[in-house]
């Protein structure tokens, strides 16, 4: 908003003399910090020019009263402010690169980022309504060793929370979904894993773009799905957002470089539960718990 | 005469409903918008006699008829205030005020009344030219050449309703064209104002309208190199003593010395000579009393048009203060909380005037521990919180006001964070506005490495889900700065 070739910085840094007892200013401290710092906030004089436009408004408005065409509110019932200026409030902006939804308030931002991003599988991009169903996602999508135990024992958890039973096929966890907690034969969050292979093939047809909403795929799948690449291969050498300290966990863990706004899924009986994860699966990379905020310290429970 | 406490209505004669007058001013507005950006930003004022009013209902004579007057006046005789009285009417016509300099020796016979024995007659005269500048052809202006020796020599006379009239109608005329400009100031325009301000000071009308006229020079796009040189000696005292307004005569001359003020102030960087002349403190004084008013509810019709000047003036003299002289340059006027109750007070009527402030207030606190200070003490910052979520450039100036106050000491980011600007920061860190974003990450750094207690007060109002979100922001640095944050600090100290 302040365009750099009228505003004139006058940045008057540590060169100012303090007062002998104060404390030590931030500037000092900021002096002595480590290397690769990319925080650069000095105070700043701001001088404008005649022209900058910030003045713009009260110019109109003077030369309106020099031309007669000033009214004070009291008079006439017009207001002396031109209608076009207003007050706005700032949008929120949901900060994935890629997703370009913005929101009136704050709370439509949140209910927007905790349904959408949060627990999302890094493996195929789907996002799925809360932790627990993320877990059960990848257990039974993306762990090969699930799928060598669940030929000899029961595997399958049961969807609800506090059921606890388990199944040998994700059929007949279906049914005893249907039968015994009522769900409906299409339940969204209920996909079988079989359906994927269709899938897989026409997605890599797509190619990476970072700004590509999800199409009807979404839609027929019933489970929102944030569009990125494909294999978890080409993940890697897609440009990381991070720069990456450590090496080996970016061989572990793969990197989510963008996502695309999807229309807003129905989330029917599930409501997206946020719960604060305290075991991080290798295998997730986003949302609270998510692997950079907690790379080399929380989460390496496995 | 425009006092501000009569209302003008001066689309002909009829009388105009208040839709069609609204719809006037949105497009004569929506022109001066286009005119700034284009930097052609110029007004002329047009002065009436108080009698005179009633005749602007009347239909003006048409161009024929100033012909016939020209030609009545050209051949002599004793009668010639008889004609000039329909002249000057004749000439509120454009197109009769083009016919009239085609005339041949039109404008040698109106110089030769102006400059003549006949005390009426130079009024009468006065008026046709001043008639005349307010014409938007350039050519008029320069038609009007021969009269401005004359003009600013009677700027030293006496009479103060003709030397309003000069001055009016100089301060029309030279803007119009470069030869007009350059001619006048040759002719002393300069000082001749400066000795017309100090000769007429007790007569507010005519301040103003040399104000006026100043204000017009000023405009020149090469003002800096050609006039305000002249300009530096002399009137710019002048202009500070005009500043107060008087209870009777109103508003009006303050105005006009307030934009002068603002025109030297925003034109030129050097501003020694006036903040010598104590320009900080007087402007800083009066911008606290009328900023009272304004915050009070207590306003003059109009105020806001002295404020704006004066908070310009204060903001970009502040600009070229040293921070070791400003306690002294200030002269003991408190700045901070009158400022800050006036952006608060502005933010809904006026924003950008509210905007305007807070760049002021900005500059105050950039190099300034003590009025950081204040800003603390005197429990102004929760007010400055309140006006974050407003956009437009506001909520950023606001930000960088209190990213100056965490800027000085550890112990004010404390004190920032128990009046709550960390849980106003987890708000703006997710505003669409990529500048809000930025600064946000940047007063969040200076807060968290101030003391681990503000780190871990982030921590628990859930900062940390913000930050990772933040680090799948499209911008590079925006990023970058986010991880920083995590890995370095707030996680470090786990």
């Amino acid at each position: 908003m302040l365009q750099p070739d009228l505003l004139q910085l006058m940045a008057m840094g540590g060169s100012q003399t303090r007062n002998g007892d104060e404390e030590e200013g931030f500037r000092e401290a900021a002096e002595q910090q480590e290397e690769g710092n990319p925080f650069t906030f000095n105070p700043q004089l701001l001088r404008l020019h005649r022209d900058h436009e910030l003045f713009e408004d009260g110019d109109v408005f003077r030369h309106m009263y020099l031309q007669d065409l000033f009214m004070s509110e009291a008079e006439d019932d017009i207001s002396p402010l031109p209608p076009d200026l207003f007050l706005s409030v700032s949008e929120f902006g949901c900060h994935i690169s890629g997703c370009r939804a913005v929101f009136s308030t704050l709370d439509e931002y949140e209910h927007h980022y905790n349904s959408l991003h949060r627990h999302v599988c890094c493996s195929c991009r789907r996002s799925l309504p809360s932790a627990r169903l993320l877990d059960i996602h990848i257990q039974e999508w993306h762990d090969s060793l699930f799928t060598i135990l669940a030929q000899k024992q029961d595997m399958y958890l049961c969807l609800v929370e506090g059921c606890g039973q388990k199944f040998r096929t994700s059929q007949q966890r279906k049914d005893h979904l249907i039968r015994l907690h009522k769900y409906p034969p299409d339940f969204r969050f209920d996909k079988n894993r079989k359906e994927k292979g269709t899938r897989e093939a026409s997605r890599e047809q797509r190619t990476n773009t970072t700004m590509e909403a999800a199409d009807d795929v979404c839609r027929s799948e019933g489970v929102c799905e944030v569009m990125c690449s494909v294999e978890s291969n080409q993940l890697e050498q897609e440009e990381s957002m991070e720069t990456h300290a450590s090496s080996e966990e970016a061989a572990q863990f793969e990197d989510f470089s963008a996502s695309a706004q999807t229309p807003e899924t129905n989330t029917e009986q599930l409501k997206p539960k946020y719960s604060y994860r305290f075991v991080v699966p290798k295998t997730v990379c986003f949302g609270h718990g998510s692997v950079r905020g907690f790379r080399g310290q929380r989460g390496r429970r496995k | 005469m425009w006092r501000l406490n009569k209302v003008r209505h001066k689309a002909g004669g009829h009388a105009n409903s208040l839709e069609e007058l609204r719809t006037k001013r949105r497009e004569k507005e929506r022109a001066l918008r286009q005119a700034r950006r284009d930097r052609q930003l110029v007004s002329k004022r047009l002065l009436r006699n108080e009698d005179e009013e009633q005749d602007t209902m009347e239909v003006t004579p048409g161009e024929q008829d100033v012909v016939t007057l020209f030609q009545k006046l050209h051949h002599g005789g004793t009668e010639k205030e008889a004609f000039l009285r329909p002249l000057s009417k004749a000439l509120r016509n454009p197109s009769a005020q083009l016919t009239f300099i085609k005339l041949e020796n039109s404008m040698h016979l109106l110089v030769g009344l102006l400059t003549g024995s006949d005390a009426r007659c130079r009024l009468q005269a006065v008026r046709c030219l001043h008639e005349l500048s307010h014409s938007t052809h350039t050519s008029v202006a320069s038609a009007c050449l021969p009269a401005t020796p004359y003009l600013l020599t009677y700027l030293s006379g006496q009479s103060t309703k003709f030397t309003e009239l000069c001055l009016y109608t100089l301060g029309n005329i030279c803007p119009d064209s470069e030869t007009v400009k350059e001619r006048l100031l040759a002719q002393g325009i300069i000082p001749a104002l400066a000795g017309c301000m100090q000769n007429h000071r007790h007569n507010l009308a005519v301040v103003e309208a040399a104000g006026f006229a100043l204000f017009q020079l000023l405009q020149s796009k090469d003002a800096v190199q050609k006039v305000i040189p002249s300009v530096r000696s002399g009137l710019p005292s002048q202009l500070l003593s005009v500043l107060t307004p008087d209870p009777d005569f109103g508003l009006a001359p303050a105005i006009e010395c307030a934009w002068c003020l603002h025109s030297l102030t925003s034109s030129s960087e050097d501003h020694r000579e006036l903040l010598a002349q104590g320009a900080l403190r007087q402007c800083g004084s009066l911008l606290v009393s009328l900023g009272g008013a304004v915050a009070d509810g207590n306003t003059d019709q109009g105020v806001e048009l002295l404020v704006c000047p004066l908070l310009r003036c204060v903001g970009n003299l502040l600009s070229s203060c040293p921070a070791e002289t400003l306690h002294s340059q200030l002269g003991g006027v408190d700045l901070v909380a009158p400022l800050c109750e006036l952006v608060v007070a502005l933010i809904h009527t006026l924003p950008t005037l509210a905007r305007e402030t807070a760049w002021v207030l900005n500059n105050l606190t950039a190099h300034s521990t003590e009025s950081c200070s204040a800003l603390l003490t005197l429990n102004l910052v929760p007010r400055l919180l309140e006006l974050l979520p407003f956009s437009q450039g506001i909520n950023t100036m606001v930000l960088r006001v209190l990213a100056n106050v965490a800027h000085k000491k550890k112990e004010f980011c404390i004190q920032l964070a128990e009046l709550g600007l960390l849980s106003a920061l987890t708000a703006t860190l997710k505003m669409a506005d990529q500048d809000i974003v930025t600064l946000s990450l940047e007063v969040l750094f200076m807060m968290i490495v101030s003391s681990p207690q503000v780190s871990e007060q982030f921590v628990s109002q859930g900062g940390l889900s913000v930050l990772e979100a933040i680090q799948y922001n499209s911008d590079g640095e925006v990023r970058r700065r986010a991880t920083y944050l995590l890995e370095q600090h707030i996680l470090r100290e786990k």
